[in-house]
């Protein structure tokens, strides 16, 4: 299947002290590895696509390395203060008129935790789509997507042209090899100035930390007296039971 | 004054609990601000439900009866959403924040010209304005979000606001809706149902979640036996998930469900952010843990410290006691 | 052999960077190799780097935002007992100018940020798609042929190389692999440091240890830090954290039972430590092995066919109280390794009589220098009455001298010869002071 995935540069936050690391969202680093799942013993290739500032190169280079064969980078240096919707237009123009089979996105952004783009992108290609996938496979003429609802697993046959938004509970991305790295290094990528974007309809105003919870209570010693403690508390504490 | 919609969402014969939260929210904007507020079912028995509603505070309840909608599929939940809307024009549209919703939400945006603020914590709306404050960054950041367009989209946290019901009695609107199965793009082929009849995370009381420390059958034996004990929800760490022990339904956290229960214990969970984020606002956390530097305890409001084999079976035994 | 390099280093730690980025100045074709998901992802320093190399690798570094956290002007040397605490304390306007000879650093900001200017390096190299950095990769075996080092093997992929140099930090299985020391190194070559980050508001931060701009602190610290475990510890200030911690003799806490963590969580609590981290949050705690800086633990010799060990897996370091200096020994054999694997490749000849040119550059250094001229003053460290008898006796002392209590006072003098009976003998001193004088 010929797919574009469609991938994020984010923060790590995982990171205890604030480095300033970038990484590829996590969400997206599955859909580029069932991509590769799904064409393993095919010859059809794995495009990607990404917005962001010329510094997210190192992302692209990652996803490529994992085995994607060509990559769109559309720069964006402030792409930070773009809503997911601003995004999907953009991805949308660059996207109009490409003969994919499957675009793939995350399913969310780890960073804003939106997952909007993909919907979004789908609506405005005008394609049928599936969103927080966790199972997806080939069929004859588009994919069979399991995707995780409210209350169990819904099983979707999806025509292309299509989209799918991946969760990260679909599969644990490979790690990248030398031979790689190394090619990834040596492929071009295709780099585009972003066109104009209108204003955003959403406004981060400002970040903060939350109100943390108030300090609790550790208990060590033997299991009968943490069972007995934490009962007292529960009643006569919390009045949670 | 143009109106709020509220979009309601039906599981188990019933009105999620998180919806009429955000029913309750909405109806309090209405009031601040005299805006009508209206809400809309879509079900094979919507009307059965328009009452309800109606004690939330919806005026009117716009009912879409077919059968199409009891098992979720996007493309007719966004026909039927997008008919109500150009009927109603509303200024701020209102949903939880359930798997369903965010399926169609980012392309009912676009469909409907509308802004979107999802999964907030907090919303309101002053002057024309839209504001929230919603989870960010794995939840360890909030981000205080406006939006100023003419049409908002709003999907709320699960636990967010209380549902109270007031004394009002909505008027209930049949909308016609035709659907054409040939229509879909998508085909749904199989539900493969996990949740059964336990209780609904995102509603439930009390959560027992489980972590990779649970380890085995035997050890998902006493969750259970808690579970049952305490009639809360089963949820489960991704760890558990990914090793088949716990389905998919009961992850919670970035990836999975957010809950925020009165009680909520984690048993040999770790505590990644990933995780606290989908469960940090549960008012009462009990942790039990066998490290004692796990940062699950840096938001337990009680901690154990100690080997869950061993404190489970008395734990379950002194609350059999305690709740009999 | 489809990829044949220059060199392939393994261990995209200090001394790993440090060739890199010397290769690339170089125009070597090169392969660099971290286990960690990025260079400096596993890796844990005090940490303040010593010395001048940074800005020979990287020009006018203190120009730039990101790298380093402070620049050292301000330093205190502190002997404690459980509530005391006497300082060596040393301010000074001649260290507020660049080139510092001493800047605080977070490894996992700092390695990253090194990493991204040997990218650089490469990238305007003359070489620039022949160079790699490849992270979330570990080596798991170096490849021989006929005793001589010809590459890597790392999973299913080998790659091959004119030289190979082993920049692999403390842990130096591949070193041990190759038979340039022994598989197992004998505990008392080996320190354990242990070390959290606390955060704390870059305003509180400044106010609380008198710093400005960039200017930053380091304080060591020897006695009851350690609960009479052999070692000491240390707090250094960053640009919004602190960072705290001990390193302590494996050897010393096996005997006395004690675990690292336990002993660091008393030392947050000493007084005058307790004063220094309150209100900041730890937002990190990590743990790592670290060589005891004993000449004899050095590797049987630093080269061999094919290959070249820098860093702390030579066991390159030096603590003899003042300071720790692992990192700026790695920087500096870390280039010393490149610039032998340059000349090597103008001469075309890998082989260890071309090698050595690189032990005999590390003697010639002060690394080795000083590792020489202060073994003496290791040995003394590692004496029971450096981190017990001698602490509590100037703290005795200090308080003696400092107390005005409304009674006559005694001589300092006097005060002196007090101390010492109640915590030691003279005879006792005399031989350590001899030492002491001997080895400094
Ligand atoms: C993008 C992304 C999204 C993610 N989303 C989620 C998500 O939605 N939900 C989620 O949970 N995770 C999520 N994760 C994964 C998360 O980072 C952690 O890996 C996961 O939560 C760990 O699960 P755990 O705590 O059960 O396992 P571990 O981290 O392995 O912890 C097991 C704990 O059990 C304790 N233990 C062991 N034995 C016992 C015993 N006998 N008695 C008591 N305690 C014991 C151990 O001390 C340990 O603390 C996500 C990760 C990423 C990258
Ligand atoms: C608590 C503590 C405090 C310290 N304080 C100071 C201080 O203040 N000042 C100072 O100068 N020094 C200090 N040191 C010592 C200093 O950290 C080390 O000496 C220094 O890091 C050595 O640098 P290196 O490059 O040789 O090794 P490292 O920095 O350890 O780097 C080795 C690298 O190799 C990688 N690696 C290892 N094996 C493989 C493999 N098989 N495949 C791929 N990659 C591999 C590792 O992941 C690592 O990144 C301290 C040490 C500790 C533990
Ligand atoms: N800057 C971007 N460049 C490419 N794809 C993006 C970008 N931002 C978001 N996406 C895609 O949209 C998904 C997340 O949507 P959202 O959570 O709405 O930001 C990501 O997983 C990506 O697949």
């Amino acid at each position: 299947m010929k797919f574009c995935v469609c991938i994020k540069q984010v923060p790590d936050v995982q990171a205890s002290v604030q480095t300033g690391r970038m990484v590829l969202n996590a969400y997206d680093a599955s859909a580029v590895e069932q991509a590769l799942v799904i064409n393993e013993n095919g010859t059809d290739e794995i495009d990607l696509i990404l917005i962001g500032p010329a510094s997210a190169t190192e992302t692209i280079r990652k996803a490529l390395a994992m085995g994607a064969s060509n990559a769109t980078h559309i720069v964006m240096e402030n792409v930070a203060d773009l809503d997911s919707s601003a995004i999907a237009h953009l991805l949308a123009e660059s996207l109009k008129g490409s003969n994919y089979d499957a675009i793939l996105t995350g399913k969310q952004s780890q960073d804003s935790d939106s997952g909007l783009a993909g919907g979004m992108l789908a609506e405005l290609l005008g394609i049928p789509y599936a969103t927080n996938a966790v199972g997806m496979e080939a069929t004859a003429d588009g994919l069979l997507v399991t995707r995780q609802g409210d209350t169990g697993q819904e099983m979707l046959v999806l025509k292309a042209p299509c989209l799918v938004t991946c969760s990260n509970d679909m599969n644990n991305p490979r790690i990248p090899s030398l031979k790689g790295i190394m090619g990834a290094k040596r492929t071009t990528i295709n780099t585009v100035q972003a066109g104009p974007v209108g204003t955003p309809k959403t406004k981060v105003e400002k970040t903060f930390p939350p109100a943390g919870r108030a300090p609790g209570l550790k208990m060590e010693g033997e299991p009968e007296e943490l069972v007995a403690q934490l009962i007292t508390k529960l009643q006569q504490e919390a009045g949670a039971i | 004054m143009k109106c709020i919609l509220v979009v309601l969402s039906i599981q188990d014969g019933k009105i999620k609990r998180s919806s009429l939260e955000a029913l309750t929210r909405a109806a309090t904007i209405g009031e601040a601000t005299s805006s009508p507020v209206h809400a809309v079912i879509m079900h094979s028995s919507a009307a059965s439900f328009a009452a309800e509603a109606g004690s939330y505070g919806a005026d009117t309840v716009f009912c879409l009866s077919d059968r199409i909608f009891d098992a979720h599929v996007n493309t007719p939940v966004l026909a039927g959403l997008t008919t109500v809307i150009n009927q109603v024009d509303p200024k701020l549209i209102v949903a939880a924040s359930t798997e369903s919703i965010k399926d169609i939400a980012g392309a009912l945006a676009i469909r409907i010209d509308a802004a979107t603020l999802p999964d907030v914590a907090s919303f309101d709306m002053v002057d024309g304005t839209v504001t929230c404050e919603r989870p960010v960054m794995a939840a360890k950041m909030m981000a205080k979000t406006t939006s100023a367009h003419s049409r908002v989209l709003v999907t709320l946290r699960s636990g967010s606001y209380e549902a109270k019901a007031s004394s009002g009695a909505g008027k209930m609107v049949e909308v016609p809706f035709e659907w054409d199965t040939n229509l879909l793009s998508a085909t749904l082929k199989e539900i493969i149902s996990t949740t059964g009849n336990t209780v609904d995370l995102s509603e439930a009381k009390v959560v027992v979640a489980a972590g990779r420390g649970v380890k085995d059958a035997s050890g998902k034996a006493l969750v259970d036996e808690l579970a049952s004990i305490t009639g809360a929800a089963i949820g489960a760490s991704r760890a558990v998930v990914e090793t088949g022990l716990f389905p998919a339904t009961a992850q919670i956290g970035q990836t999975g469900k957010v809950v925020s229960p009165d009680l909520y214990f984690a048993i040999g969970i770790s505590g990644a952010i990933q995780h606290v984020a989908g469960m940090s606002n549960s008012r009462v956390i009990v942790a039990i843990n066998k490290d004692a530097d796990a940062p699950i305890f840096d938001v337990a409001t009680y901690g154990l410290v100690g080997d869950c084999f061993k404190i489970l079976p008395l734990l379950n035994d002194a609350l059999r006691k305690a709740l009999a | 052999m489809e990829d044949k390099f220059d060199v392939i280093i393994v261990g995209g730690g200090i001394a790993g960077l440090s060739a890199a980025m010397t290769l690339a100045r170089g125009n070597a074709k090169f392969l660099l190799i971290e286990r960690g998901e990025f260079c400096g992802a596993k890796n844990v320093s005090g940490g303040v780097l010593w010395g001048n190399d940074l800005a020979k690798l990287v020009p006018k570094y203190w120009k730039e935002e990101g790298g380093y956290e402070r620049f050292v002007n301000h330093r205190r040397l502190t002997f404690m007992d459980d509530q005391s605490a006497f300082s060596v304390d040393f301010k000074s306007a001649h260290f507020d100018a660049p080139p510092y000879t001493g800047v605080t650093v977070l490894r996992s900001v700092f390695d990253a940020w090194l990493a991204g200017k040997v990218q650089e390096a490469i990238e305007s190299s003359e070489h620039p798609d022949e160079s790699f950095l490849a992270t979330d990769i570990l080596v798991e075996e170096v490849l021989q042929e006929n005793g001589k080092v010809i590459g890597i093997r790392a999973g299913e992929e080998r790659f091959y190389a004119d030289c190979v140099i082993l920049a692999e930090g403390v842990n130096n299985l591949l070193t041990r692999q190759i038979g340039l020391e022994k598989a197992y190194v004998p505990v008392d070559h080996m320190a354990i440091g242990v070390k959290e980050v606390l955060k704390l508001d870059a305003s509180r931060l400044q106010d609380r240890f008198q710093l400005t701009g960039r200017s930053g602190l380091t304080n060591e610290f020897v006695g009851a830090c350690s609960e009479g475990v052999e070692g000491g510890g240390f707090l250094y200030t960053n640009s919004d954290s602190i960072s705290l911690g001990l390193v302590l003799g494996l050897k010393d806490l096996k005997e006395k039972e004690k675990t690292p963590y336990d002993v660091l969580n008393t030392f947050k609590q000493h007084p005058a430590v307790a004063a220094m981290i309150h209100g900041a949050e730890t937002v990190e705690y990590s743990a790592h092995a670290v060589s005891t800086g004993d000449i004899k633990a050095l590797p049987s010799e630093l080269y061999k066919d094919g290959v070249l060990i820098a860093g702390e897996a030579a066991h390159l370091l030096l603590n003899a109280g003042k300071a720790i200096q692992g990192m700026d020994f790695a920087m500096r054999s870390g280039i010393l390794a490149a610039e032998t694997a340059i000349e090597g490749k103008k001469a075309g000849d890998f082989s260890s009589s071309m090698l050595k040119n690189y032990r005999t550059a590390l003697e010639n250094s002060y690394v080795l220098k000083d590792m020489r001229s202060f073994q003496d003053a290791v040995h003394l460290l590692h004496q029971q009455e450096m981190f017990s008898a001698i602490p509590n006796m100037i703290c005795d002392f200090g308080r003696q001298f400092f107390t005005i209590s409304g009674e006559p006072t005694p001589k300092a003098s006097k005060m002196m010869q007090a101390s010492i009976k109640r915590h030691s003998s003279y005879w006792d001193l005399v031989k350590l002071g001899l030492k002491g004088a001997k080895s400094l």
